[in-house]
């Protein structure tokens, strides 16, 4: 369906990017006295040696995955949405309430929980767009802000009111959701579940939604030239409002898709501590925004995760040889992003009518 | 009430404001000319585990520091270089710096002491902490002012030094002028470049003694990811205070108040969240009304998002 | 001779900016050059403050050959320039503004000293302004001030001011020429660039008139008048063009009494009202900046209006959104094509379907099959050269960018067209074509509101013709009564003749 250039980069970029990190890597590999072959080789084996491992990667892949898909819609729109990691701990926060205290069958419940997820990680992200849109406050400190805001409260909310207080465990946490209102794993015996399904049915949809829809090409256009936009009738308010909706709620969903298939809780520092909400923001760098791409950046990222695992388990080099490659990855993306993407935000200061 | 605000409760806000209040003074000055660093916190991370080797390696304190500084100071010269001469989006760079230093700090902690979360070596002797003659003596003042280590009483110190710096003398000057408007600094001749490298330099000596007061100045060890998002505070200090030495340091202590503040909170088992809250609520408010003054707008037009 | 340039050539590939021009310029003398938008007046400065170079060609001073390689350069040969678009630090007083880079003090910046040199500076030049005021707070008048003294301060002997008065109010303006010749009577020189002629008239003391790159008259201001100028700076043939006399049906598009309020006391647009019928083209002519650009955005929507009444065929436009205004039934070729007219990095494909989406979808989708038939359309019939329809727009050029626009925005078949430069930057080829399709637009009964800054245009295609000039309809006539006297006349500012 693509054709030309814009495909093969879509594609090209993340494994571009790739295999300077791993050159990079190599590097680092060498200068501690590691084998680079061994290493690499235990690497790939520990993220898709076998069916077990492979799904575990596939698993950590999936909050990435909607994380950066919400985050593509954001910044193709042309807005910085750094709050994905607010948003996601809202959306993981509500959707537990809603499985532990709404009543209705353990289907309805799972749905709400879920449709909770969004709408608040939705409007969490709304609202720093309305407080752009109405006051200019700007958009990347607001939703960094807010982030901390978010996670204080929902920590503060397990640590008192909604406290796990059964069990001798101090942990701050909601109780278990019950089984019944879990998503279903797609394999006995493997983490992996069905809202890894969902993400890539949303990947898809994404796609097709930005290519071929009229709401994606407005979306589109605003983000290569937001005076285009306007002069074509796109209301630009509006469209960032459900741009920014849209945004957050892909990372509420996330958040909702990991207490709901594999923590069956909110824990305190569930989001923040295993850094998902900016790896899923990275994901959507390396693909240069492009729904398809993120899904490949975000199983890479996945894979630089669990093949770090393998590596330490089975060589001396630290699982952290990973964390390397990763920011090696992403400086090379920001150096090359210095001669194109991200740098056109120029021109057009325009006070037009924002209506 | 009576135990929760005593003496040692502003003494450890004074300790806990240091690497806040330094690395708001480099988020300032590179606000100054135009750079909006979020990679602060990748910055300071970067010094505290620069310190702690160099600590390691020379068994001096002092000279720990320098190294620190010379580390970060490097470390800041790449991300300059990326942003100004290749013109990349220098908030994706500051991003991306906070994630290339959790990285590289965690995989040199291991390649480096063989040891994962965290280095502890008993032996190693941090930072002294100075007792000033005559003032320790003074009630009240003397417990809150005497006895931290030598950084914490340098950047205080050098909160007066920026401030002379940018508003009163010409290099100061046209380092402002650079920020303000850069086509018309260069249709004078000033050389913005050079002026923005300048000022992320400075931004790396200033996180590089952050760092290593972090690491060195009370319990001398290295936690991956110690800097635990105090980069961002500073940040957010830097905003609140509007990029202005004596601003900052009066936003960093307000938030070095609340962290001492939750922390003895912590200690009725009280929760704490809600004065952690507090710098960001502030700093929101803080921009929503403030809105109209020069300095916010400015950093609207820097980054804007307004489309 | 304080200052002579000989024979300057400036050419950028195949386009000549500047062809043999002679310009001299005398102690104590103001120099007024003048011409179009386009003329090659700011060009020919820009090789004087050494932000160009000439293609061929040389500059002297007292005689003898100089060159300047960068803006530094000439200003340490006392020539300094006061920009269009003034290059001041807002939040910065009066004093630093004037002193940055020249400050007082190696370390330390020594403000009162600084204040005093400027208050010194004040008095030798006789131009009181208040050192430490910040220039946030001043007028633009005072700010024009500011820069004045700036390159005063630097040592320039030779000023050249660009387009100055463009942003004053008329008092501001009458204060500036007073300060001109207060200074040249002082000894300094200025160069004022310009296209207002009743100011030339007032202070210079000679004129230079450029057309098309070309010197076309060196004058005596003694010994010319305005009628004279504006013929040398305009003169045109009147294109006969064969066009159909329609009688023109009813009115489209109505404006009555707009105003924009200025900031600072100008305003942008100054109770313009005039009319626009089916089967017409309406021309506005002027040089760009009098209000055109803020006209078109109010009559489109990207802006609003202060005062006034906008209806489209019957209905109250004015602060509706875009969209409602384009669905009421209009369209809009935009003067800037880059900035609202188009997205580079889209593709042809992208950039032909704004405008089309809404009325070429189903259930929320794009009919893909449908838009690519229909760029196809606008690639054949407009003759555009694109590889295909994925090739990004920044790597068509300019004249094929506009004939995408222009086929995008023809085949809306709305029944009122704005065309606000449509031929800027395109090809006589191009030009041509695109010329046809507005007048059988016009002739199908299309309203049409043409903005152009290219007199030609403006009278080979308009049935009726508006001047604007500084926010207002200077003047108003029908195309077979038009004179290029009349026209160039309104568009420098002089007044009408009875």
């Amino acid at each position: 369906m693509l054709k030309g250039k814009a495909s093969i980069s879509a594609w090209l970029q993340p494994l571009l990017a790739i295999l300077i990190g791993l050159i990079g890597g190599a590097i680092a590999i060498l200068l501690i006295g590691g084998s680079v072959f061994d290493t690499y080789a235990q690497m790939w084996k520990g993220a898709f040696g076998n069916f077990y491992f492979f799904t575990n990667t596939l698993t950590r892949a999936t909050p990435l995955l909607l994380v950066g898909l919400g985050v593509s819609i954001a910044f193709r729109a042309g807005f910085f949405n750094m709050g994905s990691e607010g948003q996601m701990i809202l959306g993981a926060f509500t959707s537990a309430l809603i499985a532990l205290y709404f009543p209705g069958t353990p289907l309805f419940k799972l749905l709400a929980a879920m449709l909770g997820g969004i709408l608040v990680g939705g409007l969490w992200s709304a609202f720093a767009g309305w407080l752009d849109a109405r006051f200019r406050m700007n958009l990347i400190i607001t939703t960094l802000l807010l982030n901390y805001i978010a996670s204080l409260f929902a920590g503060y909310m397990v640590a008192y009111p909604l406290k796990d207080k059964t069990g001798s465990a101090a942990l701050a946490q909601t109780m278990m959701v019950d089984k019944s209102v879990w998503l279903p794993k797609l394999f006995p015996g493997m983490s992996i579940h069905a809202g890894f399904i969902i993400a890539i049915v949303l990947a898809v949809a994404l796609f097709l939604f930005i290519k071929y829809s009229s709401g994606g090409y407005e979306i589109r256009m605003l983000g290569y030239n937001p005076l285009f936009a306007a002069y074509g009738g796109v209301n630009r308010g509006r469209l960032m409002l459900y741009s920014m909706f849209a945004s957050g709620g892909f990372a509420g969903l996330a958040g909702a898709v990991e207490v709901l298939g594999m923590q069956y809780r909110y824990t305190d520092g569930m989001v923040t501590n295993p850094g998902y909400a900016w790896s899923g923001i990275m994901a959507t760098l390396l693909s240069g925004a492009h729904p398809l791409g993120t899904a490949v950046a975000s199983v890479l990222l996945a894979a630089l995760q669990t093949g770090g695992m393998g590596v330490e388990r089975n060589t001396s080099i630290p699982l952290e040889i990973s964390s390397v490659i990763q920011s090696l990855l992403i400086l090379f993306i920001t150096a090359k992003f210095g001669l194109g993407l991200w740098k056109r935000r120029k021109g057009g200061n325009s006070d037009a009518a924002s209506s | 009430m009576q135990h929760l605000l005593d003496v040692s409760l502003f003494n450890t806000m004074i300790r806990m404001v240091a690497p806040i209040l330094l690395a708001a003074l480099g988020g300032a000055i590179c606000s100054r000319v135009g750079l909006f660093n979020v990679g602060l916190e990748g910055f300071v991370l970067v010094g505290a585990f620069s310190a702690i080797v160099g600590n390691h390696l020379v068994g001096n304190a002092y000279i720990a520091v320098l190294i620190a500084v010379a580390v970060t100071v490097l470390f800041s010269l790449i991300f300059a270089y990326i942003s100004i001469h290749l013109q990349a989006n220098v908030i994706i760079v500051g991003i991306s710096f906070n994630f290339l230093a959790l990285g590289l700090t965690a995989f040199c902690l291991k390649a480096i002491f063989h040891v994962k979360g965290a280095f502890y070596d008993k032996n190693m002797v941090g930072l002294p902490k100075w007792d000033i003659p005559v003032i320790k003596d003074i009630p009240v003042l003397g417990g809150i002012v005497s006895g931290h280590s030598p950084l914490i009483y340098l950047a205080f110190v050098l909160v007066f030094v920026l401030q002379y710096f940018l508003f009163k003398s010409v290099l100061g000057f046209r380092l402002l002028a650079v920020g303000e408007n850069p086509v018309a600094a260069k249709s004078i001749g000033i050389k913005v470049n050079g002026m923005q490298y300048l000022a992320v330099l400075i931004c790396g000596v200033l996180c590089g003694l952050a760092g290593a007061q972090l690491s060195l100045g009370q319990v001398t060890m290295f936690t991956e990811g110690m800097t635990a998002g105090r980069g961002f505070i500073a940040l957010v200090a830097t905003m609140l205070g509007q990029a202005n030495p004596l601003g900052v340091m009066a936003s960093s202590l307000l938030f070095g108040l609340m962290d001492a503040f939750s922390i003895r909170l912590q200690g009725f088992s009280l929760p704490t969240h809600f004065t952690q809250m507090l710098p960001y609520v502030v700093t929101l408010l803080a921009m929503l009304f403030f809105r109209k003054s020069s300095y916010m707008a400015d950093a609207q037009k820097a980054n804007g998002s307004s489309r | 001779m304080l200052l002579q340039m000989n024979q300057i050539t400036k050419t950028y590939g195949t386009l000549t900016a500047n062809a043999k021009v002679d310009f001299t310029l005398r102690e104590g003398e103001i120099h007024a050059l003048v011409g179009e938008n386009g003329a090659g007046k700011t060009t020919l400065m820009r090789m004087l403050y050494g932000m160009e170079q000439p293609t061929s060609g040389t500059i002297h001073m007292h005689d003898k050959t100089v060159a300047f390689a960068n803006p530094t350069d000439a200003i340490r040969h006392g020539i300094g320039m006061v920009h269009q678009h003034f290059m001041l630090f807002p939040s910065f007083t009066v004093a630093e503004n004037i002193v940055i880079g020249n400050e007082p003090h190696g370390v330390k910046f020594d403000r009162k000293k600084a204040a005093l040199q400027v208050e010194a500076l004040c008095a030798t030049y006789k131009l009181p302004i208040d050192p430490l005021k910040k220039v946030a707070d001043c007028p633009l008048g005072m700010q024009q001030r500011v820069e004045i003294l700036k390159v005063l301060y630097q040592g320039a002997d030779i000023i050249i001011l660009d387009e100055p008065t463009g942003v004053l109010t008329p008092l501001e303006a009458k204060e500036l020429l007073a300060i001109m010749k207060s200074l040249a009577a002082q000894g300094k020189s200025f160069i004022i660039i310009t296209h207002k002629l009743h100011e030339v008239m007032e202070v210079a003391d000679r004129i230079t008139v450029l057309r098309d790159g070309k010197v076309t008259g060196t004058l005596d201001a003694a010994a010319t008048n305005v009628e004279e100028l504006s013929r040398l700076m305009v003169g045109r043939e009147l294109a006969k063009t064969e066009r159909s006399v329609l009688s023109p049906g009813a009115t489209v598009l109505e404006v009555k009494g707009v105003s924009i309020a200025g900031k600072k006391g100008k305003p942008v647009l100054d109770r313009v009202s005039f009319q626009v019928k089916a089967g017409e083209i309406v021309g506005i002519a002027g040089i760009s900046g009098n209000g055109q650009s803020e006209l078109l955005q109010s009559i489109s929507g990207l802006t609003t209006i202060d005062q006034g009444e906008i209806r489209l065929l019957g209905k109250d436009v004015a602060g509706r959104s875009v969209r409602e205004i384009r669905e009421s039934g209009l369209s809009h070729i935009p003067e800037d094509r880059y900035q609202w007219g188009a997205a580079k990095e889209g593709t042809v494909l992208e950039n032909g379907t704004m405008g089309h989406h809404r009325t070429n979808r189903r259930y929320g989708l794009l009919q893909g099959k449908a838009l690519r038939a229909m760029v196809d359309r606008f690639i054949q019939q407009f003759e555009i050269k694109a590889r295909s329809q994925e090739t990004k727009v920044k790597f068509l050029s300019g004249g094929n960018v506009q004939k995408l626009i222009v086929a995008r925005e023809i085949a809306q078949n709305k029944p009122f067209l704005i065309a606000a430069e449509p031929t800027r930057g395109v090809d006589i080829g191009a030009m041509e074509l695109i010329h046809d399709e507005l007048l059988k637009k016009r002739d199908e009964q299309g309203a049409i509101l043409l903005v152009s800054s290219e007199l030609t245009e403006i009278l080979k295609l308009s049935d009726r013709i508006l001047v604007m000039y500084e926010g207002r309809i200077a003047g108003e006539l029908p195309a077979s009564e038009a004179t290029e006297e009349q026209i160039s006349l309104w568009m420098a500012g002089g007044e009408a003749h009875a």
